[in-house]
Order: structure tokens, then C-alpha cells, then sequence
């Protein structure tokens, strides 16, 4: 087991692994994994901006993948108009990556502002119910919105977002764009958990009733991280849209947001790294197991593979008390 | 300094707090004692905003408290400490104290801020601890440390607030005799620049502060005077003494 001291060269070796990779998965020939690497760190953006709420604020928040789909839908709906020529609200439709991806986070965000405003005063069980009900509500509204395909979603017909310079319909040039936005994001959110907000963060999760008399209200602070959140989880999901060109209502299914609480927790909650860990684990999983099972003859466990995948994962959290990370690190004193 | 007016509250059947006046004067020690039960906590949580008084008024520093929400009181120089030990575990000594100072100097909100390298507040939290006794433990989890240090630190944390009016719930409970008297020695030198509302069971204690004192009883003031008018009380007397069939479980 590692000290907490190795983790900046833990971070060293993750970063180097991950700019490496995309030389790594040509070389051995599996070039195709280039698109699993990049959900990789699409979904390790989600997981990071969950963990800031159930790790370090202790708000167990059960549809947060509804800003995940917000985020997507943004980069959907304006992509679909600029392809049809058309207008949503007054505005035109438009493929300019330097408009979409600014205006997700704010929509997400502006999203977690007013679902925040009214799940926060709620806590514990009633909270993760609330949070539930918001995310369900959000997709049937993407269910019933018929103009951008309802049920099915909708394709991004003329291609992912356009940047100057960059362009990201070349996959490894994607790749990238994303792993950048995850090293940022990631720093961020490092600095974020060691200011003084994040002190005032564990200190909620700590002693919630303590606040008022020391002058904090806990609401705020907690309406403000679950902003910050919730514009993370839609930046992750406007580049899940760029990844795939399409949208469904899918993405903000309750199940997607058990995936990036299992991720969450698989990882080690209360960690930064922990959750990039988890997403790596749990796309590997799902990823080979299929594969694995195919190989060993099994078909009834490849077409189930999660009857394994939920055993596995039960385990490591059974075994190892904070995830991943607390198999890999032992916390300082 | 505080003026509360004809206050009541109400649990179900229960009257916890019954048309209760009390003025506290500026820069004196005014302690509020009784039995078990008579609602001594509960009308702490009123003045500091934990609980909502069902009717009367509360004044402090001539604006209506009742008014301000709970989490602006501390900011306004009203400030409590708790019965029951509450502390913020997994924090260090130093950054419960730092807690406090960031919140008083309305720096909540400070994303960017490294929490562990403002060393004003490092200072100015090492200077607080230094007077509570608390120097050597200040780099101690808070969950590591004795009851009676525990006790220490929510004082400290109250004393970091730089109040006005500091509501004192029971401070010295559960401290050993040593801690106790050197909370006692603390007090006696706040007094006169911090005004106190002193909830306390220690008589000694109590007699050897206050500058007045008022019993409640059953959620009513049955006397405020001087420590010396109160000892000599005849009704304050059959409460404590137990004369008082009704009283009888109280008082140990």
C-alpha cells in the first residue's frame, strides 16, 4: 500500500498513462479503444463533479446525470438547427465548439441553480429522493420533446462541434481536446476541495447543525457546490454528445446516475483520484467482461455480463472502505 | 444590550418558555440558572435563532433579533456555545478556530483561497487557542482530544466570533476541576469587554461571575437580582431545595 506522500507521483504516472495512451492503443493495435479511452475521461469529469457532492459536502445527490443530459442536449438542440437551418428561442442553430461548450456549462448550471434551490431543502433520504425525481423529470421531458426525435434522440448529422485550430472529428485530436478539459477541470477541483469554500464543504459534511451559530448558512454553500457540480456533469455530458454526434433522453436515465455513483463509490469517495479510478475500472469492466466471457465460451454470462460485474463491484466496496483508493492509499494520520 | 420581552414557547402540552422578560446589561455577567428541565436551553436557542419563539420580542443591540436570521446573529456579535460538545470532528484544533474566523470575516465563499495558508488567521486562531489553553493541541484532530479540552475548544470557537453577547450553555460541564477553574479565570477576564449570558448548574461557579442572576423555573422567571438577593430568596430556595413536591427530581 502506498502513503498519501506518493500521490503526486500517482498523479505523474496517471497523466503521463493517459497522454500516452493514444501511441500505446495503436501500437498494439486496438486503435478502437481510443473511443473508449475518451469516454474514459468524459465520464471521469462526471464522476469528479458527483464526488464533490456526496464526498466532500456528504449531499448524497441521485440524478446528477440530468445535468449530464442537459449539458448533451444543449450541444443536440443547436447542432439540430444549425443542420435544419432553424432557430430555438430567437436564436440560430450553431456548430461553433467556442458558443456550445460555454453555454452547456451555463444552461447545466442554471438548471442545477433551480433544481439545487428546491432539492437542498430537503436533507438525507429525502434529498436523494428529490434529486431522483428531478433527474426522471428532466428525461421524460427529453422523451416528450417529439421535435428532437423524443424516445430516440437525434443524430448530429454534420459532426461534432468546430473549433479554430483544433479539429475534433479526428478522434486522437478528440481524445485530447477531452483530456485537456479533464486536467482542467480536475485542478480545479483540486483547488477547489483545499480552499477556504471547501473547508466550509467538509465542515457541513461534518457538523451540518454547527454552521448557523458560526455565522454559515449551509444552504448557500451548498446551493453554490451543487451549481459547480452540476456545470461539471453538463460540461461532461456536451462532450459526451460531441463523442458519440447523438443524443437520447438515455443519458439522463436514473441508471446513469447509479453509474456515476457506483463510479463514485467503486473509486473511493471523498477523493479526487478516486472516481477517475472508478470510471477507468468500471469502463474496463464493462468494456472486457462481454469480451472475456465471449472467449471462455460463456454466452449466457457475455450476454449477462453485469450478473458478474454487480458481484465485483459489490466486493470492492465490501473490502476496501474508501473504494479503489483506499486499496491503493492508506490516509494520512 | 438584550431585551427580552413577554417570550413564549410551546412543545405540544408543554410551555417551555413562558412569558419570559429578562434584560441583560451591557458588560455584565448575567446568569440564568434552574432546574432540569426548567428551559434554560431551549431559551438560548431562541435568542440565538435555533428555535422560533411562538410570541413576545427580542431586542439586541437596539435591533429586533427576531427579525435576523439565525446564521447573521453571530455576524451582528451575538454568539453561542453548546451543552452538548459540537465541534467539527476531522478538523484540526486550529482549523476549527480558522472556521469561525473565515466566517466572521465573510470569507465562505473564497474558492480560490488556500484554506491552510492564511497566516493572519493562522495568528490570529493561534492567539485565541493560546488564551483557552488549547496551544499545544492545535494541530490535534478534534475528535482526539479529551472531553474537557473538547469543552475548551467550543469555547474558543464562541471567543473566535469576537461577540457581543456570548450565550454560554453549561461551558464547564463535564470539565474536571482544574479546566473548570481556568474557564472560571477566563470569563473573569472577558468580563466588562464581553457581555455574558451564562447558563450554568456549578453554584460556585455561578456566584463567584454573575452579576445577576435570574431562576427559571418550569419555563418561568421566578426572580432576577443580585447573587446575594438570590441566595437569600425564599422561592428560589424551595425550587433548588426541593421543598417543592413538584421539584422533587430536580436540583442534584
Amino acid at each position: 500500500m502506498l502513503s498519501e506522500k506518493h500521490l503526486p507521483a500517482f498523479y505523474a504516472l496517471g497523466a503521463l498513462l493517459l497522454v500516452v495512451l493514444p501511441w500505446i492503443l495503436t501500437a498494439a493495435n486496438s486503435s478502437y479503444l481510443i473511443s473508449t479511452a475518451t469516454r474514459l475521461v468524459i465520464f471521469a469529469i462526471g464522476a469528479v463533479s458527483l464526488d464533490l457532492l456526496i464526498g466532500y459536502t456528504g449531499l448524497v445527490s441521485f440524478g446528477h446525470a440530468a445535468f449530464f443530459g442537459v449539458g448533451a442536449y444543449v450541444v443536440g438542440i443547436l447542432a439540430f438547427h444549425n443542420f435544419e437551418d432553424t432557430t430555438v428561442l430567437g436564436f440560430d442553430g450553431t456548430l461553433t465548439g467556442l458558443i456550445v461548450l460555454p453555454l452547456a456549462i451555463v444552461i447545466s448550471a442554471l438548471f442545477a441553480l433551480i433544481i439545487g434551490a428546491l432539492a437542498l431543502r430537503t436533507k438525507g433520504v429525502y434529498f436523494i429522493m428529490i434529486t431522483l425525481s428531478f433527474g426522471q423529470m428532466l428525461f421524460f421531458l427529453f422523451v416528450s420533446l417529439e421535435a428532437y426525435g423524443g424516445d430516440d434522440g437525434m443524430m448530429m448529422f454534420e459532426g461534432r462541434n468546430v473549433l479554430p485550430v483544433i479539429d475534433l472529428n479526428d478522434r486522437i485530436t478528440f481524445y485530447y481536446f477531452c483530456l485537456a478539459i479533464f486536467a482542467a477541470f480536475f485542478a480545479f477541483c483540486h483547488r477547489l476541495v483545499r480552499s477556504k469554500f471547501g473547508r466550509v464543504l467538509a465542515a457541513i459534511r461534518q457538523n451540518e447543525d454547527r454552521m448557523t451559530s458560526i455565522g454559515i448558512r449551509p444552504y448557500s454553500a451548498k446551493l453554490l457546490i451543487y451549481v459547480i457540480a452540476g456545470a461539471g456533469a453538463g460540461l461532461a455530458g456536451a462532450l459526451m454528445a460531441n463523442h458519440t454526434e447523438f443524443v437520447s433522453p438515455g443519458l439522463t436515465h436514473w441508471t446513469k446516475s447509479g453509474d456515476l455513483m457506483i463510479v463514485v463509490i467503486l473509486g473511493g469517495i471523498g477523493t479526487l483520484i478516486g472516481p477517475v479510478m472508478g470510471a477507468f475500472v468500471f469502463l474496463l469492466l464493462e468494456e472486457f467482461l462481454p469480451i472475456i466471457f465471449h472467449e471462455l465460451g460463456m454466452d449466457l454470462l457475455k450476454e449477462h455480463w453485469r450478473v458478474v460485474f454487480g458481484p465485483i463491484l459489490i466486493l470492492i466496496v465490501l473490502f476496501a472502505k474508501t473504494g479503489l483508493y483506499g486499496l491503493i492509499f492508506r490516509k494520512n494520520g | 444590550m438584550l431585551d427580552i420581552k413577554n417570550l413564549s414557547k410551546s412543545f405540544g402540552a408543554l410551555q417551555a418558555t413562558e412569558n419570559v422578560s429578562l434584560t441583560v446589561n451591557e458588560g455584565t455577567i448575567h446568569a440564568l440558572i434552574g432546574p432540569n428541565g426548567a428551559g434554560k436551553t431551549t431559551l438560548i436557542s431562541q435568542i440565538s435563532g435555533y428555535l422560533t419563539p411562538d410570541s413576545g420580542s427580542i431586542t439586541f443591540d437596539g435591533q429586533d433579533l427576531l427579525a435576523l436570521p439565525a446564521h447573521k446573529r453571530p455576524h451582528a456579535g451575538l454568539v453561542r456555545s453548546f451543552q452538548i460538545t459540537s465541534v467539527i470532528p476531522e478538523f484540526t484544533v486550529r482549523d476549527n478556530v480558522g472556521l469561525v474566523l473565515q466566517s466572521l470575516d465573510n470569507q465562505v465563499f473564497q474558492v480560490f483561497a488556500k484554506a491552510g495558508s492564511d497566516q493572519a488567521e493562522r495568528a490570529k486562531a493561534d492567539a485565541i487557542l493560546e488564551r483557552t489553553g488549547l496551544a499545544d493541541e492545535a494541530d490535534s484532530r478534534a475528535e482526539n482530544l479529551a472531553h474537557g479540552q473538547k469543552r475548551q475548544l467550543e469555547i474558543a470557537m464562541a471567543l473566535a466570533a469576537d461577540p457581543k453577547l456570548l450565550l454560554l450553555d453549561e461551558p464547564m460541564a463535564g470539565m474536571g476541576v482544574e479546566e473548570s477553574r481556568n474557564l472560571t479565570t477566563l470569563l473573569t477576564s472577558l468580563r466588562g469587554t464581553t457581555t455574558m449570558l451564562l447558563v450554568e448548574h456549578d453554584m460556585d461557579v455561578v456566584f463567584s461571575l454573575a452579576d445577576r442572576i435570574s431562576v427559571l423555573v418550569y419555563g418561568k422567571i421566578i426572580a432576577t437580582d443580585t447573587p446575594q438577593a438570590i441566595r437569600a430568596n425564599r422561592d428560589v430556595q424551595e425550587a433548588y431545595l426541593g421543598t417543592h413536591e413538584l421539584h422533587q427530581e430536580d436540583s442534584a
